[in-house]
């Protein structure tokens, strides 16, 4: 589905993604992990192309990204992407918010559109909210319906870009239960996070990365309980600074 | 004549308005474009109308354009009856243009670029972007400052009595020159300035309260 063939970047003089290979597979659901400026971000955004790569290719479900003649918004309709700070757009309702890109680029009408945003507000459990405005939503909502934007377009791939980071505690939850249910569907998903419980619950192989290098790539207690790499175990340790709290989460 | 003043000041007030929003929006899409070209004429633009005075805009048109046309057709323009009108539109429209753009400009600077970003991974196309996602955040973010501009714009159109486009101000003269009547006269185009102008702050009060989104406005929908 996705592959990476050493793909390098640099910003200006810096080496940001540093001959990265990855193969990703119809179905997989990859966990990114690693201390910030190691490049998980930048390595999420070349798949849909936010940031173009400066050297090696990309291959996305058989569209090469680098090919100047690859329709980049054909591309981009098939990769649903997700982000830190939600990003809806304030002008519009909830159920505007996510009719605007089946309507447009689809090409769906307004009532398919609606039904269709319907469907999934209810999934994400928002059906009472599609009137709403952004700002009169919480954090979490926002984020459940920011998913429910990207998966309007019925994407084959779901990009998250630390979809939880920017919630408060309690509002966390309710948006990994979407991400759960989503991955259970089989939908094929890429997400940089620092929510070791929902990598462990969910992913299928976790991939950590250090200063623009992917260090492991490996199954979750590989990786989060057996890793092979100093800096990784140096990593995990502090990640798991708290390991009251995400042994709890797991048992409920 | 005072009648007819009010009418010709308001036909330059309606259309210069649209035309210089819809060419306003136009040359800020271009300041901002990435296209290099369109960004340096963009920027030219700005530059050259917003630093000239609308007043020699407004002269230019109506004394220098016809002749920079083909005789037959610059003949054909300084013959038409209405010339001095269309000249002030043209005029008050490439003056005014420059500020909204640079007002809209302000509202792009304002908008995070990640909304650009989601627009862009949602598949939309650029043209969409700008419609959809853009181009109304701009409008509401800039509300303000474009409608002082319009009520600006709007007191502009007096300046059209220097080509003796017979709009309120110059009508105004035109009695006082006439019939010696000028205070009843010029009191009633003030009070007319005056209102229209009021209107016009009271409509752009009005829609700003419209669009405004504030969390207590909020539709409850059924459940």
């Amino acid at each position: 589905m996705i592959k990476f063939i050493a793909a390098n970047k640099w910003f200006k003089d810096r080496h940001v993604l540093k001959n990265i290979n990855l193969e990703i597979s119809k179905g997989e659901v990859i966990v990114i992990c690693g201390p910030s400026g190691a490049g998980k971000s930048t390595l999420l955004r070349t798949i849909n192309k936010l940031e173009p790569i400066d050297d090696g290719e990309i291959i996305v479900d058989g569209m090469y990204i680098s090919d100047p003649r690859t329709d980049l918004t054909a591309l981009r309709a098939e990769i649903g992407m997700v982000f830190q700070h939600f990003n809806l757009y304030p002008h519009k309702t909830a159920i505007k918010n996510i009719t605007l890109a089946p309507r447009k680029v689809r090409g769906l009408s307004k009532k398919r559109a609606e039904e269709r945003a319907l469907k999934l507000l209810e999934k994400v459990g928002l059906d009472h909210r599609r009137d709403a405005f952004p700002v009169q939503l919480s954090g979490g909502e926002q984020q459940r319906v920011a998913i429910a934007r990207s998966l309007a377009m019925e994407p084959k791939i779901m990009l998250f870009d630390e979809p939880t980071s920017a919630l408060d505690p309690e509002l966390i939850n309710e948006v990994l239960e979407v991400m759960t249910s989503l991955a259970k569907e089989g939908m094929t998903m890429v997400v940089v996070t620092h929510e070791i419980g929902f990598a462990q619950k969910v992913a299928d192989r976790v991939v950590f990365m250090n200063d623009g290098e992917i260090m492991e790539i490996g199954s979750p207690p590989d990786i989060f309980v057996n890793p092979h790499h100093e800096r990784t175990k140096e990593f995990m340790s502090s990640v798991f600074h708290i390991p009251i709290f995400s042994e709890s989460q797991e048992e409920e | 004549m005072l009648i007819t003043g009010i009418k010709i000041t308001l036909i330059l007030l309606v259309a210069t308005s649209i035309t210089s929003l819809c060419l306003g929006t136009i040359i800020v899409i271009m300041r901002i474009s990435r296209i290099n070209i369109l960004r340096f004429l963009g920027t030219l633009y700005v530059e050259i109308f917003r630093n000239i005075p609308g007043l020699f805009w407004i002269l230019f048109f109506y004394f220098v354009f016809p002749e920079l046309l083909p005789q037959s057709w610059g003949d054909k323009l300084n013959g038409y009856i209405h010339y001095p009108v269309i000249a002030g539109i043209l005029g008050l429209t490439v003056d005014n243009a420059s500020y909204v753009s640079d007002i809209l400009r302000s509202g792009r600077l304002s908008i995070p670029h990640a909304q650009r970003e989601v627009a862009m991974s949602s598949g939309l196309s650029r043209l969409q972007q700008y419609l959809h996602v853009l181009l109304p955040q701009m409008f509401r973010a800039t509300l303000p400052p474009l409608g002082t501009r319009m009520v600006h714009n709007f007191k502009n159109t007096s300046l059209c009595m220097a080509i003796s486009a017979s709009e309120l101000t110059w009508a105004t003269q035109q009695i006082e020159s006439l019939t010696f009547r000028g205070i009843e006269a010029t009191s009633i185009a003030t009070l007319f300035y005056i209102c229209l102008a009021s209107v016009m702050v009271a409509v752009i009060i009005l829609l700003e309260k419209f669009l405004k989104i504030d969390v207590s406005s909020l539709k409850q929908s059924k459940a």
